[in-house]
């Protein structure tokens, strides 16, 4: 110890004023050369055995395909990894749902900053053909009807708003774009859901698989984000009706959620208690997609 | 202080019984930083590895397609120069996926992907909170505060680095920059600023994850794309840091590494040191 080796008084006498960010001396301390061999092999064997936990839970949680090109020849999937990730996904779901708010707005842009918006139809974009016979279908009112509208009763019952937002894609990209259609609000007000109705099943028909074959998209969206102002059942983009890639006649326009939850050329909506099914939640994506 | 007793001196007889010889050691991380500190490596992984294959959905670096093969992703075109020209590769099956096969979970898995990012996100910013509860309880984290004269001194230890190599290939005495500190100011610097990448990525990943409930958040890091840019750099920030990391702890010996697992040091000098002032 330096004290002793000066000579110095066995008290380290520190009178320096040590701030309280000042580094502070490490106190030394005497340990038996037995004790110190101990508690490295025991914290060494720990610390392999946690090498070797971390090492299983990789194998556990890493894709089958992963694990294929890494030579894994045995099929590693369980129940139990499904399951786990399935929890992380329904955790941040839940914290999403915590971060919503209705009263606020997304945020809103100057046409200066529209950018190009693709389309992502994931399959093949249907033919226009079905367009001229498009009706949306109302289901699970409170009156107990199905009630069937064209284009023309949506366009001239409800007033029409504008936006210009962005659109988030779960792939990572977003574009910003100029929408105009009804509120999703004021329709739900014009025809009111059944009492017990907490989601809303939002469907497209015409929606096509990858080699053309009908291919129903569905999707969940629970009613606090329909009633949000910024939610429009659109009509138009950058002044123009909507063309067969975005979803004419006729597509939902969530900004609060993922792309994938605007639906495009949507043909029934139908209001239930229960979460209804959704096509992306069916493939591994979340079901809230709250951004 | 304890009464101990150097090695080399005479014991100093208490009792009657003569003591064995006993070892300095100085308690120098926290068990909590310890385990958080080792508790990364795999979140890490599991982050940067989902991560690329999230990334390969829809790259932030792209150009025009190319007009013969029509790919647009600056990755993919890495992997096929990597193809062409690193030996052995010659024949990799699919060159345009050679990045996304060896350092990702790999291409068109977004959605497992994501699950796995999100497991990993929570799993890491729980991580942060044990890390710096072990900071605050160990108060290790004086040591890790940046000072006046770090830039200087960064300066000397990198010049030490530099010239250790050759230093030792013409057997020439290199000495190591004096310092009275735990760290030397190049490790404080890297020590410091890991946590705040940390801080960093945590903040951003939240912009890109929740843009319209967190549009504060991103316009802190200049719109959404931006975000994505920083979140892609801050991952290259843990790499470009854990290489010297590993190869300095390894050059540096046995104790510096069992210090992290056992969380003891023999090398008790320099904290003595900043006892006398030196």
């Amino acid at each position: 110890m330096g004290n002793e080796e000066k000579g110095n008084s066995l008290q380290p006498t520190d009178e320096r004023v040590q701030s309280f960010f000042g580094e502070r001396t490490l106190p030394a301390i005497e340990v038996a050369p037995r004790s110190l061999r101990y508690r490295t092999r025991r914290d060494v064997l720990l610390f392999g055995i946690g090498a070797v936990a971390a090492l299983a839970g990789g194998g556990f949680f890493l894709p089958q395909d992963t694990l294929s090109r890494m030579g894994v020849r045995r099929n590693m999937n369980s129940p139990g990894k499904e399951w786990f990730l399935n929890k992380a996904l329904r955790i941040d779901d839940d914290v999403a749902e915590a971060l919503y708010s209705k009263n606020r707005r997304v945020p809103t842009y100057a046409k200066s900053q529209i950018t190009p918006l693709k389309n992502n139809y994931n399959g093949t974009t249907p033919d226009p053909g079905y367009i001229s016979g498009w009706n949306l279908t109302l289901d699970g009112l409170v009156s107990g009807l199905s009630i069937s509208l064209d284009i023309r009763n949506l366009l001239t019952r409800f007033s029409v708003h504008e936006q210009i937002t962005r659109l988030v894609c779960v792939e990572g990209w977003s574009a910003i774009a100029w929408w105009a259609g009804l509120r999703f609000d004021d329709l739900l007000r014009a025809y009111p859901p059944m009492s017990q109705a907490k989601w809303a099943r939002v469907e497209s028909s015409v929606n096509l698989d990858a080699s053309g074959n009908s291919d129903p998209y569905f999707m969940s969206l629970d009613l606090a984000t329909i009633r949000h102002p910024q939610t429009l059942l659109a009509t138009h983009l950058n002044s123009q009706p909507l063309t067969v890639d975005h979803g004419a006649p006729l597509r939902l326009l969530v900004p609060v959620k993922l792309g994938l939850k605007n639906v495009k050329a949507i043909t029934r909506i139908t209001y239930v208690a229960e979460e209804p099914r959704d096509y992306w939640a069916e493939r591994g994506y979340s079901r809230y997609d709250g951004i | 202080m304890s009464h101990s007793t150097p090695a080399d001196c005479e014991p100093n007889f208490t009792s009657m019984l003569p003591k064995p010889p006993g070892v300095l050691v100085v308690r120098k991380h926290h068990f909590l930083v310890r385990w958080s500190h080792w508790l990364n490596v795999p979140i890490l992984l599991g982050l940067i590895l989902s991560g690329i294959s999230i990334y390969w959905a829809s790259p932030i670096y792209q150009h025009k397609p190319d007009p013969n093969t029509g790919n647009f992703d600056v990755a993919a075109d890495i992997g096929i120069w990597i193809c062409a020209h690193v030996p052995g590769q010659h024949h990799y099956s699919s060159p345009p996926d050679w990045i996304y096969n060896h350092m990702s979970l790999g291409p068109g898995m977004l959605a497992l992907a994501l699950r796995l990012h999100w497991l990993c996100a929570y799993s890491f910013m729980l991580n942060g909170m044990v890390y710096v509860a072990g900071l605050v309880m160990g108060g290790g984290w004086r040591s890790l505060l940046p000072r006046r004269a770090d830039l200087l001194d960064a300066l000397r230890m990198f010049r030490y680095y530099l010239g250790f190599p050759f230093a030792k290939l013409m057997r020439r005495k290199w000495l190591h920059p004096l310092f009275n500190t735990k760290y030397n100011a190049l490790q404080r610097a890297a020590y410091f600023s890991v946590p705040v990448a940390g801080l960093l990525s945590v903040a951003t990943g939240w912009a890109i994850h929740k843009p319209m409930q967190l549009p504060w958040l991103v316009a802190l890091f200049g719109g959404y794309n931006a975000a994505r840019v920083w979140h892609f750099w801050l991952m290259l920030v843990y790499i470009l840091f854990a290489l010297p990391h590993v190869i300095l702890v390894f050059a540096d010996g046995w104790d510096t590494l069992r210090s992290m697992i056992v969380g003891w040091s023999t090398r008790v000098k320099r904290s003595e040191a900043i006892a006398n002032g030196q």
